[in-house]
């Protein structure tokens, strides 16, 4: 649900988290988008930086300049005066990435973790595929690719997008791993709650994995030209679409990447209406798998 | 310029507060873990308390000084020496070219020390910032921790700079952070942002606990072992859009020194922790805690006291007035 009123939970003595609902859908994610935008704009004195995600907006600030009880009042304001996000109409990129689904590197991944950290634990593909009612691990594959991705938050690592279906036909969820895995492929694509994500470099992680890119989405040498405003490739408002490919086309582009021939396949013609989406998503029928 | 002999275990240049500003992008703040030492370091040789000097960690760097310059040494002892002559900590101290300084293990209690020169170290800022993110490589010296044979760049201290150094200063006593005598560590949280996923005995067993530091921490997280947890109904009655186990929630910012449950193992988020994720936080470190946690070593034990917001930004007002020229003798 979206709360009436939105909760300001503190962090300590210099954050505060504000959240908006305990659910994921696109109003929630404009509501922390917007406040955050907000603040940049406001440029009130003490605030440091915000992270906004699916349901809510992390606020930094620094207690020195304002407390936190002189904070909430001032953040109370600002969510009431947030316009509806009805009628945005945004420019939005769309990246098309060729990913290998049920792949051999993030196979070994989870065989390394049940070797050696959970001898219970169920194969991520088989698990997303029992718990989400479907037929095969391919039967997964098919409705995770069918749907564009919206990349709602940049967090957990430079460039890590924080992603939601946005066909309803394609929603799934998925539990995290408990405990986490230590190491997890560069370019692995997986899913934790309802959310789907891409590990921008070898790093911990705690989702579902069942997939891999061969394309960088951050790059500290800034090697393509995507890479020059910004060392990760994502802002909010991106869209993702995962297209199966084969080992050996994953391959391939692998080498381009490599010699830096590679040309990121994005297109930025696009704007998304809102009001579209919404009147879309309520002309079809949800229950419908692909 | 410094010439690195010998590196040491993961020594590297922080400034303070560290890359702010970039959170949305995933990055976190990074800066020196304890910065009450950080800032006193910086103060006695004339720096702002910002300035770029470099934390070691456990085993300290060798490091020849090609210049004359002034140099202090805070944190954990380090058995400090230049070229073979025992040097005192927490205060200043002149160095002339062709001389040596040499730092061992962190010796009893204390984890990291912090070695701040006159003018600063002079590496290129990375988004603002010159601390070192090393797991990702990015700030410091070619985005890591400091390596053998490098030269790190600095700023040559200015005149009031080399005036100050030929007086002697010291950060007064009770201006020093305390540090523990017994490897046991009070450390003060302020309960959220997710505490109301915790049940009345799982917030009783958190803050009677003894928890023990574990070897598996770095500059990322502290993980602790201890007792397991117990969550209300709303870490059971959830959308499936959280994920099933108890502790996962929708994806969400992560605070400094949140303390993070991923499954029953509780990790508190340091300095170059993730900014995000899909875990609850039902504790945070403010920042009159934070500075210890740079000091514990793994197997030190920790005590948590719970603190209102009100109280932890009261007493980060205290350290904040310490860490200034007032605390030099």
């Amino acid at each position: 649900m979206i709360y009436p009123e939105p909760k300001f939970l503190p962090g300590g003595d210099r954050y505060i988290l504000i959240e908006f609902g305990n659910e994921m859908n696109l109003e929630l994610n404009f509501m922390g988008q917007g406040l955050a935008a907000a603040i940049k704009e406001e440029a009130i004195d003490g605030l440091i930086e915000s992270a906004p995600c699916f349901a809510s907006t992390l606020i930094h600030y620094d207690p020195d300049v304002i407390g936190f009880d002189e904070l909430v009042p001032l953040l109370s304001q600002l969510i009431k005066d947030l316009g509806p996000s009805e009628d945005l109409v945004l420019d939005s990129r769309i990246f098309y990435f060729p990913t290998v689904y049920l792949d051999p590197w993030s196979n070994e991944c989870v065989e390394d973790y049940i070797e050696k950290i959970n001898p219970d634990k169920q194969k991520d593909p088989e698990l997303v595929t029992e718990l989400n009612g479907l037929e095969s691990p391919e039967h997964f594959a098919r409705v995770h690719s069918a749907t564009e991705y919206w990349v709602a938050s940049l967090g957990f690592w430079p460039g890590l997008p924080f992603m939601m279906p946005l066909d309803p036909r394609c929603a799934m969820t998925a539990p995290k791993y408990n405990p986490p895995r230590t190491w997890t492929p560069k370019g692995t694509v997986g899913m934790g709650g309802g959310s789907t994500a891409i590990y921008p470099d070898h790093l911990a992680g705690g989702y579902q994995i069942f997939g891999r890119i061969p394309v960088p989405i951050w790059d500290t040498q800034k090697r393509f030209p995507q890479f020059e405003d910004s060392i990760c490739l994502f802002k909010p408002g991106d869209r993702v679409k995962f297209v199966p490919c084969t080992i050996e086309e994953f391959e391939h582009i692998e080498r381009q990447v490599k010699d830096g021939t590679y040309v990121y396949n994005l297109v930025e013609y696009q704007k998304f209406s809102v009001k579209s989406y919404k009147a879309w998503t309520q002309s079809i029928d949800k229950n419908i798998r692909f | 310029m410094i010439e690195v002999i010998k590196k040491g275990l993961e020594s590297s240049i922080q400034d303070y507060p560290g890359r702010l500003g970039f959170c949305d992008q995933g990055f976190p703040c990074s800066g020196p873990m304890d910065n009450w030492s950080f800032r006193l370091a910086n103060i006695l040789v004339g720096n702002q308390a910002s300035d770029a000097g470099l934390e070691c960690q456990y085993l300290g760097p060798t490091l020849k000084f090609h210049y004359d310059t002034v140099i202090a040494i805070t944190g954990a002892d380090m058995q400090a020496k230049l070229d073979d002559e025992a040097i005192p900590m927490w205060c200043n101290i002149q160095v002339k070219q062709g001389q040596t300084l040499s730092l061992n293990f962190a010796k009893g209690v204390g984890a990291r020390t912090y070695l701040a020169i006159a003018g600063g170290f002079a590496t290129e800022p990375w988004l603002g910032s010159r601390s070192t993110f090393n797991k990702a490589g990015v700030g410091g010296m070619e985005g890591h921790a400091i390596q053998d044979k490098q030269m790190l760049p600095v700023n040559a201290p200015s005149d009031k700079q080399t005036q100050l150094g030929q007086k002697q200063r010291s950060v007064k006593r009770d201006a020093r952070p305390v540090f523990s005598s017994n490897k046991e560590w009070e450390i003060e949280v302020v309960r959220g942002p997710n505490d109301d996923w915790i049940d009345d005995a799982g917030h009783e067993r958190f803050l009677a606990a003894s928890w023990k530091l574990s070897a598996k921490s770095d500059r990322t997280g502290f993980r602790l072992d201890g007792p397991d947890w117990t969550f209300t109904p709303k870490a059971f009655d959830k959308a499936l859009e959280h994920g099933t186990e108890p502790s996962n929630i929708i994806d969400q910012g992560y605070p400094l020194g949140a303390i993070n449950l991923a499954g029953q193992t509780p990790i508190i988020l340091m300095n170059d922790g993730p900014s995000m994720g899909g875990f609850i936080n039902p504790y945070t470190v403010p920042t009159v805690g934070f500075w210890k946690l740079g000091q514990a070593k793994p197997g030190d034990t920790l005590h948590f006291k719970q603190v209102s917001v009100q109280e932890a930004q009261s007493l980060r007002k205290h350290i904040n007035t310490l860490c200034s020229e007032d605390s030099i003798l």
